[in-house]
């Protein structure tokens, strides 16, 4: 079971958002789970933030490096995102989807939790998002086929990233 | 005479989708109403075949705001159900965990979503430049009952070692000093976020209705309890369905409820209403400060209720941390449940009012049926109600300021629609 505060010695972070009653949207918390099954190298911690909303700015702080899993509508510039494909990429690489004058806490996450951080000048970590592009966000639980078959190869991304940290 | 029409779709800074409807012509009201506009979720279907262990975690997801109170609630139902009972220890941990909650979600609340319109700010952003220290201090707020949540759940947002029969792990003693002084020194932070609000210009509105929350013999109540009315009835929760007495409205995905007037009002004012004297000393100086007596039947309000809550959890907070450390805080595992088949009621305060969780069980644990109502449902008729009766009074004011006034209004319900629609019932026989 992953534990907030037992992570004095560890240097990365791997939180996974999302919400796993809603199909595809549950990808961060499933790779975590993945992620606990396995005997992961001294030096990472995992995370599973669900819908934690501004939550996410508590959790990462202090952190060196972080790494992020979550579902995203992958739009533009690197061609089309099929459902289950994923990128990665850090927070200066993309625009994130905040929206300032429509703040909505419902839908408060990652992208409005780095704009509010910003905006106040904290001092963040270093971020690497791995954006999964979900087939299917609707009321249900377990992921779609495709997003389930890109599972194995993006855990091994994220440790691999993790481990170069 | 005016002719009025606002139409806000998607309220902002409301948990979830909403739209307001006002349609007035020559000064007649034709419309006027609060709709809820997102797609029901089903929620108890997700927990029905689910086995007794798995309902708190499951229905913690429902809400990332509320998932405390959820998981809280789901677990006393369950309990209730297998007759577990909790250790003394295990009772005060969950009251400390909910505190947390509480604090989290009410200075989320006031401090980002409805101080932006006292400051005449679209959003929290806009704040940052015109009040920098206050955006501050929210966050510092938010950090130390994150924290707390995380020491007492494992987790903030949804609170993993809270279990059935308690919790599957037990913070130090070291931990519960090193968190009682960060929240003797957020005092100073609670005396500023009071003479902050108590400073704002409240919109001035009265409606008397029915206020309905959780009630204890011996302290403000928040976790179970007795179902109380400021109209003088009082029910054990097992008899919910009298109160809410759920209906569907053509407009609106989220039922509609209501007792023994046509509306009740469940929430922060609720809980301040009916159970006023057992505030801490602090918190009533709070309430004084905002010139604050029970009965307070302005709806806006629920916003100031709030802040006088997050005193009274803070310094109840420090008052179970003393408890527990008085005691001698032990490593415990949760009550191992006798596992049968039964049926299980539990109401707890939350942040947005007086939830409920009701399971049935078969003999071997699995989740039969279940059912689920959340404050935001209840208060849907109320508000629609306040609604009605404030237009006529602010219809000659220019549209702009009638939209952000009704919009205020449907703030200080501090909404949660995204976990109010959900069309099942589920007959106990």
């Amino acid at each position: 079971m992953e534990w907030e505060g037992e992570s004095s010695h560890s240097v990365v972070l791997v939180l996974g958002l999302g919400n796993p009653l809603r199909r595809d949207d549950g990808i961060g918390p499933r790779v975590i789970q993945e992620l606990q099954q396995r005997d992961l190298p001294e030096g990472i911690e995992v995370i599973d933030g669900g819908t934690g909303g501004l939550d996410i700015l508590r959790v990462i702080e202090g952190w060196e490096n972080v790494l992020v899993v979550d579902a995203a509508n992958v739009d533009g510039g690197r061609g089309e995102i099929a459902p289950g494909e994923f990128v990665r990429f850090t927070p200066d690489e993309a625009r994130l989807g905040a929206s300032p004058e429509g703040f909505s806490l419902h839908h408060a996450g990652l992208a409005e939790a780095l704009a509010l951080a910003r905006a106040l000048e904290r001092p963040l970590p270093s971020i690497v998002v791995f954006g999964v592009q979900p087939s299917d966000v609707g009321w249900g639980e377990g992921l779609t086929p495709e997003v389930e078959q890109s599972l194995p190869a993006l855990c091994e991304a994220v440790l691999k990233e993790a481990m170069q940290r | 005479m005016s002719t009025l029409s606002v139409n806000v779709h998607h309220v902002t800074r409301v948990e979830g989708h909403g739209n307001i409807v006002v349609d007035a012509q020559n000064g007649e009201i034709k419309e006027c109403r609060f709709e809820v506009v997102e797609a029901p979720r089903f929620f108890e279907a997700f927990v029905r075949g689910r086995p007794y262990t798995e309902l708190n975690h499951i229905t913690s997801r429902i809400c990332g705001i509320c998932a405390v109170g959820h998981s809280t609630t789901s677990a006393m139902a369950t309990e209730k159900a297998m007759g577990v009972k909790l250790t003394e220890q295990a009772q005060l941990l969950r009251k400390l965990n909910f505190h947390g909650e509480t604090i989290d979600s009410h200075v989320l609340h006031t401090y980002y979503l409805v101080a932006p319109d006292f400051f005449g700010a679209g959003s929290v952003f806009p704040l940052i430049d015109i009040n920098r220290p206050v955006v501050e201090r929210a966050l510092r707020i938010k950090k130390l009952s994150g924290d707390l949540c995380a020491m007492v759940g494992g987790r903030h947002t949804h609170p993993c070692a809270l279990v059935v029969g308690g919790f599957s792990h037990t913070p130090t003693e070291d931990e519960l000093r090193a968190m009682r002084k960060r929240l003797v020194a957020a005092r100073e932070d609670m005396d500023a976020s009071v003479e902050l609000f108590a400073s704002l210009e409240w919109p001035q509105f009265e409606r008397e209705t029915e206020y309905i929350s959780l009630s204890k013999d011996d302290e403000y109540a928040f976790v179970g309890g007795k179902i109380k009315s400021t109209d003088g009835f009082e029910y054990p929760v097992e008899e919910y369905k009298q109160v809410t007495n759920e209906e569907l409205v053509p407009f609106s995905s989220a039922k509609w409820t209501s007792h023994n007037r046509k509306s009740y009002m469940v929430g922060a004012l609720a809980r301040f209403n009916n159970n006023f004297d057992q505030l801490h000393p602090k918190a009533k100086d709070a309430a004084a400060a905002f010139g604050m007596e029970p009965i307070v039947t302005n709806p806006f309000m629920n916003s100031a209720a709030q802040v006088v809550e997050m005193v009274h959890c803070v310094e109840d907070a420090i008052e179970i941390i003393d408890e527990l450390l008085a005691r001698g805080v032990k490593p415990e595992d949760p009550t191992v449940a006798d596992v049968k088949a039964g049926e299980g009621v539990a109401s707890c305060d939350v942040p947005r009012g007086i939830l409920f969780h009701h399971y049935g069980y078969d003999e071997e644990g699995y989740c039969q049926d279940a059912n689920c109502i959340i404050p935001t449902n209840q208060n849907m008729a109320n508000l629609n109600y306040d609604m009605q009766e404030l237009l006529p009074q602010i219809i000659d004011k220019p549209q702009d300021e009638v939209r952000l006034t009704l919009e205020m209004l449907v703030r200080a319900y501090d909404p949660c629609i995204s976990c109010s629609a959900h069309f099942l019932t589920v007959e106990f026989v």
